[in-house]
């Protein structure tokens, strides 16, 4: 097997891990940022100052839910301000954790392996601020849940042929997903911060959060299938979500807003702010906490040609717009150009072409890239140039109406600002408090970046050839062959999942079918009853979801998680099984055990130790 | 290291099941909540500034509804009586009742009585009670045996999903228009038929559908129109 901390020659890039590290003092260095450091200086001041930007965000709400939207600056012809703004940007900046968590996972980028625990905990908190603003648009925030197709007192159903109801689904489903992918992935981190702490009951909270978790190569296959089919069902749901995000304009009949180029438009923004968000976070926390042997410059590198190649799609994105404009003759949308050069926000639109287009050009050369001072300012750059971009989108199209009479300006009150800001506080302190209380490097991901031992193999293997059958071997991390070798075959998570997805959209179509065609047919427009097109967005959002809740808990299930108690855990070396350690168990239970005899067996694979584990 | 007691694999998975056991009887209850009498007022009598009874005036005395209610067949507004009306008899009957010093008030001073509104529907609700009672839907089909009822109460919960149960399928509550106003009309059945326009009737569903027709009421993609009560 290749090794991950050298660099082949000729290679002109850092290696993905610095060299000199064992599975030991990977989990030493990232549990000790939980469990071992004091909580700095540093720490406590950044984390209250978000606390007190977070303060100005509930401040803002507060007001917004006493007074209605009227306290924002929205009014026609802008009646999509700040909120759907901030919620395209929030949820675009998401979508960098799920791409680096679940698409590089299948293209086996190994280089995933130390940043997608943050880049995931980003998604999810990045989702969390995404979330709100939807919710905060609705003018009645507490009635929400009228977006959910229940059994309501008016009779009535979601109008499942808008795309205002598919990004709920969208969003909700990948949140959903982002969140159980991001456990998922914790539970065997969990159970190493269980055997490493010496706390009582932080013992306890990560025991619980562990399930029980004792590294059998039996959960291990399962667990592997679980995550591979989540990383799967996840790849194809990023990409749906910025698409049906963009979807909300694409449908509208707005000049500026009715383009088919915005799904793939979208998508690439998404993941190019996503990055720049990965960078911001990234290089002050590897600083921080002293992680440059795990996040190395390889990944600084890495995420900063992400930003190069998805910026030039996005750059690609503007020049069709532009070119769709001219060329498609209608004269409203040739006024799009004309007003965004020329209009009263033109600034904006130029600015946002600096951002995002000019300046991230010196990208292309290698010292800007490995420069992590002038990385993270090209980051924060692009954050800002995809803000103007949404701000762009939304703002300079719609305050431009088709008649004169309704034109006008959007002018953003504090409380606008207040909001937006406060999201930023609230995403950053939920970041502080998660490098706190969570690993946030996958631990167990990146012992398999280290050579595999293939001692624990041979010795599995030659317990099941000397005709032991109810055996078990545990490792720190999943390894193929040892499940191979103890006679573990098929783990039968893949039929749940399929069963689960299968289930899932039938239901989900069978139900808008229903809905539109039994329940209450509602014409809409003169469009058919049964439009299926328009079924299909939240048909497949429904099958992700599904399919991926399906594996995780038939994979829990399977497993025979929660399950804290085990005999095992009463072998005090048994703890080692989490972190650098590997153990074969032969169950009392098999035909062929025999105390004596199994015991002058396990000799003969010249273990470190042999516990006889009481029940 | 064990940490856990050998109980807490029970305890753990039960309560993960107990979880989902309640968020799932959170919901159900929910959804019972908001059709409970505690939301919807349904069959809960109101106060009022003079303690009226329907029974007694509807039921005893057998005053029919437009005595009252002038405006019902041609108007959107059922109309409330001004006081005049009830010191119609009330000049000559129980002059000296406590009860009734109110309406006496009222119609010294010129001051309308208040009353406490029962069948209130959402202002965003455009409703029209002279459709309504020309195309055969009885007074009680809505409100009820108003003439069993001491204080006034809504019979039905007044949601939407009340109004659209009748929109959905109308022929199964019309009524021939002469027995609008009968409190004590019957649906037809084998037991009771009943003889309309020389047909015999021992089915509901047979005379709403020709009624439907006679009546030319509006289909059913018409009158579970959004615009149809939002205006």
């Amino acid at each position: 097997m290749k090794d991950l901390t050298q660099v082949e020659p000729g290679e002109q890039k850092a290696p993905v891990m610095a060299p000199g590290h064992n599975y030991g003092t990977i989990t030493d260095k990232i549990s000790s940022i939980v469990l071992k450091k004091p909580v700095s200086k540093g720490w406590i001041l950044g984390f209250l100052v978000c606390f007190v930007i977070l303060q100005w965000m509930l401040y803002g709400i507060t007001l917004l839910f006493f007074k209605g939207v009227g306290v924002w600056g929205v009014n026609i012809p802008i009646g999509w301000g700040f909120a759907i703004v901030n919620f395209v940007w929030w949820i675009g900046i998401g979508h960098a954790g799920t791409l680096i968590s679940a698409i590089l996972l299948l293209l086996r980028q190994s280089w995933r392996n130390s940043i997608n625990r943050f880049a995931e905990a980003m998604t999810l908190f990045a989702v969390a601020c995404a979330g709100m603003f939807p919710i905060f648009h609705l003018g009645r925030p507490w009635v929400f849940y009228w977006l959910f197709p229940y059994p309501n007192t008016m009779g009535y159903w979601p109008n499942f042929r808008s795309p205002l109801v598919w990004d709920v689904f969208a969003v909700s489903t990948y949140g959903t997903i982002s969140l159980v992918f991001w456990y998922v992935g914790m539970i065997p981190d969990f159970a190493t911060l269980r055997e490493i702490t010496d706390k009582k009951w932080i013992k306890y909270v990560y025991g619980m959060l562990a399930l029980g978790w004792r590294n059998s190569a039996r959960h291990w296959s399962r667990y592997e299938t679980a995550y591979l089919l989540l990383a799967g069902l996840a790849t194809p749901l990023v990409l749906s979500v910025h698409t049906v995000v963009s979807f909300d304009f694409a449908i509208g009949i707005v000049p500026g807003w009715h383009t088919t180029i915005f799904p793939p438009y979208f998508v690439a923004g998404a993941i190019y702010s996503g990055f720049a968000m990965v960078l911001v976070l990234a290089i002050p926390i590897r600083k921080f906490y002293h992680l440059e042997d795990f996040i190395t410059a390889r990944h600084i590198e890495n995420s900063a040609m992400v930003m190069l190649a998805t910026g030039w799609i996005v750059a690609y994105g503007y020049a069709f717009e532009a070119f769709m404009n001219w060329y498609g003759g209608d004269v409203y949308e040739g006024f799009v150009r004309f007003n965004r050069l020329h209009g009263p926000y033109a600034f904006w639109y130029l600015a946002l072409l600096t951002c995002n287009l000019l300046i991230p050009q010196v990208l292309w050369f290698r010292r800007v890239r490995l420069n992590n001072f002038w990385l993270f300012m090209i980051s924060m750059d692009i954050l800002i140039g995809m803000w103007l971009e949404r701000f762009v989108i939304v703002v300079v199209s719609l305050h431009r109406d088709f008649l004169n009479s309704s034109f006008g300006m959007y002018y953003p009150t504090q409380i606008d600002w207040a909001i937006f800001i406060g999201t930023l506080g609230f995403f950053t302190a939920c970041m502080f408090l998660f490098m706190r209380l969570l690993p946030s490097i996958s631990i167990f991901e990146l012992r398999t970046l280290l050579p595999e031992a293939e001692a624990v193999v041979e010795a599995a293997q030659r317990t099941y050839a000397a005709g032991y059958r109810k055996i078990d071997a545990y490792s720190p991390f999943p390894i193929e062959e040892l499940w191979e070798a103890i006679g573990f075959h098929k783990n039968g998570v893949a039929p749940v999942c399929l069963l689960g997805g299968l289930l899932g959209g039938t239901g989900a179509y069978l139900l808008q079918w229903w809905i539109n065609t039994i329940s209450y047919p509602v014409n809409i427009g003169g469009r058919p009853f049964h439009s299926w097109p328009a079924f299909i967005i939240v048909t497949f959002e429904m099958t992700i979801l599904f399919g991926g809740l399906s594996a995780v808990f038939g994979m829990l299930v399977m497993n025979g998680l929660p399950q804290p108690y085990h005999p095992l855990f009463n072998v005090e070396r048994f703890a080692l099984a989490t972190r650098d350690r590997f153990f074969i168990a032969i169950f009392a239970s098999d035909a062929k055990y025999d105390l004596i005899e199994t015991r002058e067996f396990l000799q003969t694979l010249h273990p470190h130790s042999i516990s006889e584990v009481p029940t | 290291m064990q940490i856990f007691h050998r109980a807490t694999n029970t305890i753990a998975k039960a309560s993960i099941y107990g979880a989902l056991l309640l968020v799932g009887f959170i919901l159900w209850a929910c959804v019972q909540f908001q059709r409970s009498p505690y939301v919807t007022y349904a069959h809960v009598a109101r106060p009022q500034p003079v303690p009226f009874s329907h029974e007694h005036h509807v039921g005893a005395i057998g005053i029919d509804c437009r005595y009252c209610h002038t405006s019902v067949e041609n108007s959107n507004f059922a109309g409330i009586p001004p006081t005049k009306t009830c010191m119609n008899c009330h000049s000559e009957i129980w002059l000296g009742a406590g009860m009734l010093q109110p309406v006496r008030d009222s119609y010294a001073t010129g001051k309308s009585l208040v009353w406490n509104r029962v069948d209130d529907l959402p202002d965003f609700v455009y409703f029209d009670h002279s459709i309504h009672i020309n195309k055969g839907v009885g007074c009680n089909t809505c409100h009820g045996p108003v003439d069993r009822m001491p204080l006034m109460y809504n019979e039905g919960s007044l949601q939407m999903e009340w109004c659209l149960d009748c929109h959905r399928s109308p022929a199964k509550n019309l009524r021939p228009r002469d027995q609008v106003f009968n409190m004590r009309y019957e649906q037809p059945s084998t037991q009771k038929p009943l003889l309309y326009a020389g047909k015999v009737y021992t089915d509901q569903m047979a005379l709403g559908a020709d009624l439907v027709k006679q009546y030319h009421l509006r289909t059913v993609a018409d009158i579970t129109s959004c615009s149809t009560c939002h205006r």
